[in-house]
């Protein structure tokens, strides 16, 4: 579709999906131990685990974020944004059939309940970084990439 | 552009290296003290320092049986209501955490300060006794100790049950 194709969209999808990164990672940055709780409520790991994941996630979120926004690897970030919406949707299901409730942890103190609207929305957040993820080119970068055309590498 | 010339193009792989080494590198920097304390073992029941929540304490089925023979403490259910009806430690009074988290303060009103209340949920991996510990923390309670073990441990050790049939 042509709109996915046009540089002004392509940059208004990075501005959007970036900047709602590095608002829920700021919000877990803020307060590393009430993450680690939130993370431990979904029963999916155990507390080193859980641990680890709030104190460097949060700082994944925040870099592919900013990296989206800025225009630096944005094909990188958009690839890890989407990777981790998909794991967020696969870990709300699991949740969800498992009977546990529990807040989604996504936004700190800001949370809600881990449910069906969640998934829905990530869905919608993971649709608009795949199209980032698959655009043809950046424009509006930072850093430029290697002028290497793809079809050689 | 397609999957396979993305996963081909090493400056994706660069990019994605790159952010990954910067979080590893940042979120070590930023949380040096936490991981202090981590490696200390102080988080290894839960998530708060003991600046945060003084006062709160995991305690062992022991304890939990000696303080409840003894009448020094409050046995504290933080269970749904249809767990707590099914059996329950005798004497405990039912405050289940969702009714609390969802504004129906009334269960608390049959607690006191003057005795340490022990919480517990089912046991294993429940995290509904420390959930109800840290609000009772905020709302002024101070002696609170977490019995992890929970309902399944004392079943387990064949520790008397009460249980309440209706008219609760």
């Amino acid at each position: 579709m042509a709109v996915f194709n046009n540089r002004n969209f392509l940059l208004l999808l990075r501005l959007i999906v970036g900047g709602v990164f590095i608002w829920a990672a700021v919000t877990k940055i803020a307060d590393p131990l009430a993450f680690a709780q939130d993370v431990r409520n979904y029963r999916l790991v155990g507390q080193t685990l859980s641990f680890l994941t709030a104190i460097f996630l949060p700082w994944v979120e925040l870099i592919a974020g900013v990296c989206l926004v800025i225009g630096v690897y944005p094909r990188s970030s958009a690839f890890l944004i989407s990777g981790l919406l998909a794991f967020f949707i696969v870990l709300v299901a699991v949740t969800m059939v498992r009977g546990i409730d529990v807040d989604c942890g996504c936004f700190g103190t800001f949370s809600r309940k881990a449910d069906l609207w969640l998934i829905l929305e990530d869905s919608v957040w993971l649709v608009l970084s795949l199209v980032l993820l698959f655009s043809p080119a950046n424009d509006f970068c930072l850093l430029k990439r290697s002028q290497k055309p793809l079809s050689l590498i | 552009m397609k999957i396979k010339q993305i996963l081909r193009d090493g400056e994706t792989w660069k990019g994605i290296l790159i952010i990954l080494a910067l979080s590893l590198a940042i979120g070590t920097v930023s949380n040096l003290g936490l991981i202090k304390k981590f490696l200390r073992g102080e988080f290894r029941q839960a998530f708060f320092t003991r600046e945060e929540y003084p006062g709160l304490v995991f305690i062992t089925l022991p304890e939990v049986e000696e303080l409840w023979h003894n009448q020094k403490a409050l046995v504290v259910d933080s269970r749904p209501v249809s767990e707590f009806r099914r059996g329950h430690v005798p004497g405990a009074i039912s405050v289940p955490l969702e009714e609390v988290k969802g504004g129906n303060y009334d269960p608390l009103e049959r607690l006191t300060t003057a005795k340490p209340l022990i919480i517990y949920c089912e046991g294993g991996d429940c995290l509904t006794s420390l959930n109800l510990a840290r609000l009772l923390h905020e709302r002024g309670f101070r002696d609170l100790r977490v019995f992890s073990g929970g309902w399944a441990e004392w079943l387990a050790a064949g520790l008397p049950v009460e249980r309440e049939d209706g008219g609760f």
